[in-house]
């Protein structure tokens, strides 16, 4: 059972464990305007390829384990889907605030926004359905059962047609976006998640994140025509259909690879940072933004020249992203710290120097002492446990 | 060993899940409020923090199977 935390009230307040903690930590919501390095004035908008590639506008307390964002652009508003409360966090996109709490199902990861409908879907894992959320009342109207553990969302506007990704299904379900009746189901592979749609060339592609491969399937017939083997771990794709191209994020590997859509070949692999999770297209198809969970930092990837532009900061453990069209500023979930950051990328290009993830200055320095609870025996370990001993801490979280 | 950070909520039912699902048996610790994760200066996961016989941390990151293998290698002057 998931644990849910209230205010005297009653009312639910799952965001203020996270905004008490980053309080504590001297960051606050109201901070709004703070420079990623340092240099640039509030205010600054435009791109100048300075010495630094972004810069943070806010970073927002939203709620457990953020996973996936989507923009209500008409209405300034963002949607953050928090896994593990179980909710949708409703902001303000003008006053970075959080002015909503949706109830949806359980642990809702991916999210979008169908603007023809004004409705927001999200793809709950725990309860194998999606839900319908009216846009306008911000009031979760349906659920609609698909496959086991839906990670993945995207939508066919012109035709109408969602696409779930059923990751413990290994499959993909596709949904009439308007009746909700669902119109196939397709076999994928182990871990069906993200999915890509090319409407020109009528091309669902599912990524499954455990077999790392992508399923190639015709979005008229709904049958397999291809299957791409990928690097450990694949999990986020965009597609550039002018190009031909979709990007994958390998996040065991540490690459993302440039896919031909039309040969259904890995045409390259690009570096980015430790993890990558979370994959955006930006509106001007000249660049992609991947998330890197390993290092809290968000990849700037030329489309065109596949070289890693730079590297912006973001929270801990970021993972779903999107760029709000109204000032294509990139919204980031980042699930480790329970924020939402709103990053202003300064990149026009490629930087003279190659963006890397920093060295620790923990190398060759004692290992701080620890005390934690053995989660198996309940009881609690320290570091002199293993005095002498030659070992590796394995930092993880289950989501 | 492993450490199982930013849960948030009850970790057992999460942890038994992933155990489950990665075929995972060794030891796990938990940080559910990353504090000792912080303190290493962890912003992301997976992290490796590779220690020597002395306590002295060797490598911090190495997530990528080569990379690891490489680092491992290095640990056990190979």
């Amino acid at each position: 059972m998931r644990t849910r935390r209230s205010d005297a009230t009653g009312r639910r307040d799952l965001a203020r464990p996270w905004r008490d903690k980053l309080a504590s930590l001297g960051t606050h919501p109201e901070d709004a305007e703070t420079d990623v390095v340092g240099g640039f004035a509030a205010g600054a908008a435009c791109r100048v390829d300075g010495a630094v590639p972004g810069r943070t506008i806010a970073e927002i307390p939203v709620g457990l384990d953020p996973e996936g964002v989507a923009v209500d652009v008409a209405r300034r508003r963002a949607f953050v889907a928090c896994s593990r409360s179980d909710l949708l966090a409703v902001i303000d996109l003008d006053s970075r605030e959080v002015i909503g709490e949706i109830e949806v199902g359980a642990e809702p990861i991916d999210i979008m926004f169908d603007p023809s409908a004004d409705r927001v879907i999200t793809a709950d894992a725990h309860a194998d359905a999606v839900s319908i959320v009216n846009a306008e009342t911000l009031a979760c109207e349906r659920s609609v059962a698909v496959g086991s553990y839906p990670s993945g969302l995207t939508a066919d506007f012109e035709a109408r047609r969602l696409y779930v990704g059923n990751s413990l299904g290994s499959s993909m379900s596709i949904v009439d976006l308007d009746s909700f009746e669902t119109i196939a189901v397709v076999e994928a592979e182990a871990g069906a998640g993200a999915i890509g749609v090319d409407s020109s060339r009528q091309l669902a592609v599912c990524v499954n994140f455990i077999a790392g491969n992508a399923t190639f399937v015709d979005a008229e017939s709904f049958e397999a025509v291809g299957l791409v083997e990928l690097g450990n771990g694949a999990c986020a794709i965009g597609i550039v259909p002018e190009r031909g191209e979709a990007f994958i994020a390998n996040s065991l590997a540490g690459t993302v690879s440039r896919v031909s859509l039309d040969d259904r070949s890995v045409l390259e692999e690009l570096r980015v940072g430790r993890a990558p999770v979370g994959l955006t297209v930006g509106p001007a198809h000249d660049r992609i933004y991947v998330t890197n969970r390993g290092e809290g930092t968000v990849s700037v990837v030329g489309v065109a020249d596949g070289l890693e532009w730079g590297r912006i900061p973001v929270g801990e453990g970021p993972g779903g992203v999107v760029v709000d069209p109204h000032d294509l500023r990139l919204l980031v979930a980042n699930a480790g710290t329970g924020t939402l950051s709103v990053i202003e990328d300064l990149l026009n290009g490629p930087r003279a120097e190659r963006p890397a993830e920093e060295r620790s200055p923990l190398i060759g320095k004692l290992l701080p002492e620890f005390g934690l609870v053995d989660f198996r025996t309940g009881e609690k370990r320290s570091s002199r446990d293993w005095a002498e001993k030659k070992y590796i801490l394995n930092f993880f979280a289950s989501w | 060993m492993l450490v199982d950070i930013w849960e948030g909520t009850d970790p057992r039912p999460e942890v038994e899940r992933f155990c489950e699902l990665w075929g995972i048996e060794g030891t796990i610790l938990v940080d559910d409020t990353a504090e000792y994760a912080r303190a290493l200066g962890i912003r992301g996961v997976p992290t490796n923090v590779l220690v020597d016989e002395h306590g002295i941390v060797r490598e911090v990151g190495a997530t990528e199977l080569g990379e690891l293998y490489a680092a491992v290698d290095r640990l056990l002057e190979r």
